[in-house]
């Protein structure tokens, strides 16, 4: 088997790292670092200014007196604080669904006083309407396990088909072109930079479940998996500890991926002006400001140049050179 | 003033018409559907009668002539329930009944309340619509106007008025291109949030006119208006030729094309003074907002200034008050600027109850009812893609921080800004007010009357209630202008609005064209004046 080495990178790839780093370093610094102004200060003696035209505003303002360099500075931070979080919980959210349909397919089984459980928490927690109900279905199971621990039986059980849900779900979200379902919902019931972080991962996940699902059926035939089937292991210790790290592995390629596609649909959504709040600085939106001023050519190079470095790092980050061991 | 969507507007002045209109040649109202202005006639000392004869060859779409009835039922339109005019009703609310003669149908008076002498123009700016088409059954004709008027919402519904009011809202939404009409052009082709054509008619009764009033005029065949949602799309359609009139353009495009060398080989360019206020509002219903001090101290956080030299480039008018500064009698220039004043504003907070407090959970508070604890945080709501609200609503917010009130800012698409404004879903709006230089009648949006309709901030107060019924009802310049001062005093000391500044009329139209007359008051142009001379086709 081919060993992943970090041994030998190319001259564009350590460039990758550096921007990387660079955007990263700059969005943690920049609530400390000296800027004359703050993004959401307008300086309405200088609006729409070249670049240099005045000693404070070395990259020029926008149409509202903004300070370009700070909104791109403060628009690095969104970038890491939303596109990160957002990929690495839509890789979880994703690892664990499709972890859990690639394990278990559709064979698996839920003691039906979870499920009564589950369904009337699930009831009460949607505010679906007679909400007495869900405490009657949630009480029966309980009936249902109290009774069965009395005859000291075994929970009867029903089947939970993991993987149709899981693939069911992943599918109809996939129909749906991402962009239009996210600026349907941000549209329509506007967010904040928290709504649109959940909105992101609710629409990210499918992919890396893909991902992690395919894994998952060629590990769990492996003889590792069987062993620890036969040694007696509870079915959740084997898929969790054992078979799911292994799993994971394709998630390495598909983050940087992921965190580029979401960088990109948040500038999609901040250029169209239904993604995040006003006050937050985005790249997106800094380029959307051009509308207004056609004839600011700053206002679409410096954060066009700060989207195709950093899409671009990510995916060249993504393609892992396989080197001899 | 008012509020309404000005392009709605001067598309209805294409299909409708009212008695008078407004002559930009003149710079006054003339009669438009009505033969002459009215003749005036004071009964007593609070009644007016105004007498009015509607042209002789005034028609509708299907050759029926307008007559004195139209306007009855016009009226009575405005006070049918289940229709949403609660703002236009209180415009009109000083009509008291209209007499008709049965000898002669196109002659009518108006009773109207108080004895006012802008009544003579202010009766006449709404459009007459068609009973005929509308109440087939002259079910309005069952019911007085005063009827009407005084008929409280909690009466039991009366099934002719609510089948009057399903059939004027179907025909507003459903058969706009049948509606029935007397004005010059026809809707013919319209998709939303695309564009709108009329067509003008073929034999429209003003052409007998002999000379045609300016007002009448309709030269151009066809009118396209294309809704075009920013500002460098636009430029680039009038540059390309796509558009002939580029109206309310903003300011930075203006100028840059007006200093274009390439740009004034094909335009023109108009620019003149308007009657539209670029105006904060606060919602007074909130309990954080409903003192006055707090209104004022808030007041203080626009530069209004900087914002006027920032979004206008300096071309437009401060103003203390909703009165053009333009309007030299009725404009009170012996009040001050509300100027930008942080300190101030701090110090008018202390004063109204508000402490400042420090830690995470900073910010001012100060006791509410029942041992509460008020918490002064605001949210501005302005339309989205509005670049000179988006800069207010920042500047605002910027200032606010440095005193540590937290500001949430809410653009909002356009149709979602008019219902939250009309629910009361904010604590500050941004918005421009249209102006009226002829009419004061502030009910609509400054009345208790208007509350829930017209009158957005919700403010209601005994004593600027009476001064807005004397200003309706005063019975000479004079003293209209000495109330006119007392109003804008009062105002600048309540605080409902922030009247920020006046602002310009932009128009940039192609070259070849005529007879915009480009002007200060809605829209800016006269739109039915147009004319493009021929151009003559080059021999083969």
């Amino acid at each position: 088997m081919a060993r992943l080495s970090s041994g030998s990178r190319s001259w564009s790839h350590k460039a990758a790292c550096v921007w990387l780093a660079l955007v990263v370093l700059v969005a943690g610094l920049a609530g400390v670092l000296p800027l004359p102004y703050l993004p959401s200060v307008p300086d309405l003696a200088h609006i729409a200014q070249p670049p240099f035209a005045t000693s404070q505003h070395w990259l020029g303002t926008d149409p509202q007196g903004r300070d370009v360099l700070s909104v791109l500075v403060f628009g690095a931070r969104t970038a890491v604080l939303l596109t990160l979080p957002a990929a690495a919980l839509s890789a979880l959210l994703g690892a664990l669904a499709g972890g859990a349909a690639g394990f278990w397919g559709n064979k698996a089984r839920l003691p039906v006083p979870y499920w009564l459980l589950a369904t009337g928490g699930a009831w009460w927690a949607l505010r679906l309407p007679i909400p007495t109900l869900a405490l009657v279905i949630a009480a029966g199971g309980l009936v249902v396990a109290a009774l069965a621990r009395l005859r000291q039986r075994p929970f009867p059980t029903w089947a939970v088909p993991i993987n149709a849900i899981v693939m069911g779900t992943a599918t109809t979200l996939d129909t749906i072109p991402r962009l239009i379902l996210v600026v349907a919902v941000a549209a329509g019931a506007g967010v904040s930079s928290a709504g649109l972080l959940g909105l992101l991962t609710l629409t990210a996940w499918p992919h890396p479940a893909r991902l992690v699902r395919a894994q998952m059926l060629r590990i769990r035939e492996l003889p590792f998996v069987e062993a620890a089937h036969a040694a007696g292991l509870p079915a959740f210790q084997v898929w969790f500890r054992h078979a799911l790290p292994h799993a994971l592995q394709p998630l390495r390629t598909a983050m940087p991926l992921s965190v580029a596609s979401l960088l990109g649909l948040e500038s999609t959504l901040s250029f169209l002006g239904v993604g995040l709040p006003p006050e937050v600085a985005s790249w997106g939106r800094l380029l959307s400001t051009v509308r207004q001023e056609p004839a600011a050519w700053w206002l679409f190079l410096f954060p066009a140049i700060c989207l195709i470095f950093t899409i671009l790092s990510l995916l060249n980050l993504s393609r892992q050179q396989p080197v001899a061991a | 003033m008012q509020t309404p969507n000005q392009a709605s507007i001067d598309a209805n002045n294409l299909l409708g018409l009212s008695l008078l209109q407004t002559d930009a040649t003149k710079h006054e109202n003339v009669p438009s559907l009505a033969k002459a202005l009215p003749s005036v006639y004071l009964v007593g000392d609070s009644l007016t009668r105004l007498d009015y004869h509607i042209r002789a060859a005034a028609t509708w779409d299907d050759g029926r002539p307008v007559l004195a009835r139209d306007v009855e039922f016009s009226l009575k339109l405005m006070f049918c329930p289940g229709l949403p005019n609660e703002s236009i009703r209180n415009q009109y609310r000083f009509v008291q009944a209209v007499l008709t003669d049965p000898k002669s149908p196109q002659h009518f008076i108006l009773v109207c309340q108080g004895q006012s002498p802008e009544y003579a123009h202010a009766s006449g700016d709404f459009f007459v619509q068609s009973e005929a088409a509308l109440d087939p059954q002259g079910t309005l004709r069952r019911y007085s106007l005063a009827e009407l008027q005084r008929r409280p919402n909690t009466a039991p519904a009366d099934s002719g008025l609510q089948a009057v009011a399903r059939r004027y809202l179907a025909a507003g939404t459903a058969a706009l291109a049948a509606w029935p009409g007397c004005g010059p052009y026809r809707l013919t082709q319209w998709k939303k949030d695309r564009y709108l054509r009329f067509q003008r008619k073929p034999n429209w009764w003003a052409d007998q006119l002999q000379p045609v009033p300016f007002v009448l005029q309709a030269k151009p065949k066809q009118l396209d208006f294309v809704i075009i949602p920013d500002a460098a799309t636009a430029t680039l359609a009038l540059r390309g030729g796509e558009l002939d009139v580029y109206p309310l353009m903003p300011a930075r495009e203006f100028n840059r094309l007006r200093h274009s060398t390439a740009a004034q080989a094909g335009l023109r360019f108009y620019t003149a003074l308007s009657h539209n206020v670029v105006t904060a509002g606060f919602n007074t219903r909130r309990p954080i907002l409903a003192d006055a001090l707090t209104r004022q101290a808030l007041s203080r956080c626009f530069d209004a200034t900087a914002l006027l030299r920032a979004t206008q480039l300096g071309d437009g008018q401060r103003t203390v008050g909703i009165i053009s500064p333009s309007d030299r009698i009725n404009y009170n220039d012996s009040l001050a600027l509300i100027p930008f004043d942080l300190n101030g504003a701090a110090s008018l907070l202390r004063q109204a109850g508000w402490r400042r407090t420090t830690g995470p959970a900073g910010g001012w508070y100060r006791p509410g009812p029942s041992a509460t604890r008020q918490h002064l945080q605001l949210r501005v709501r302005y339309r989205a893609n509005e670049d000179v609200f988006a800069t207010v609503a920042l500047q605002f917010r910027a200032a606010a921080a440095e005193l540590g009130i937290p500001v949430l800012l809410l653009p909002t698409e356009s149709g979602a800004f008019s219902q939250a404004l009309q629910e009361g879903d904010f604590d500050v709006y941004v918005r421009i007010l249209m102006g009226n230089p002829f009419v004061f009648n502030f009910t609509p949006i400054l009345h208790t009357l208007g509350v829930g309709a017209g009158n957005s901030t919700g403010f209601s107060s005994s004593r600027a209630d009476r001064l807005i019924e004397a200003i309706a009802a005063a019975n000479g310049p004079a003293r209209r202008a000495r109330l006119l001062h007392r109003f804008q005093a009062l105002m600048q000391q309540e605080a409902p609005l922030v009247p920020l500044f006046f602002v310009s009329t932009r128009v940039a139209a192609g070259r070849g064209l005529t007879g915009l007359h480009v002007n200060s008051l809605k829209p800016g142009y006269t739109v039915a004046a147009i004319e493009r001379p021929p151009t003559s086709t080059p021999l083969p």
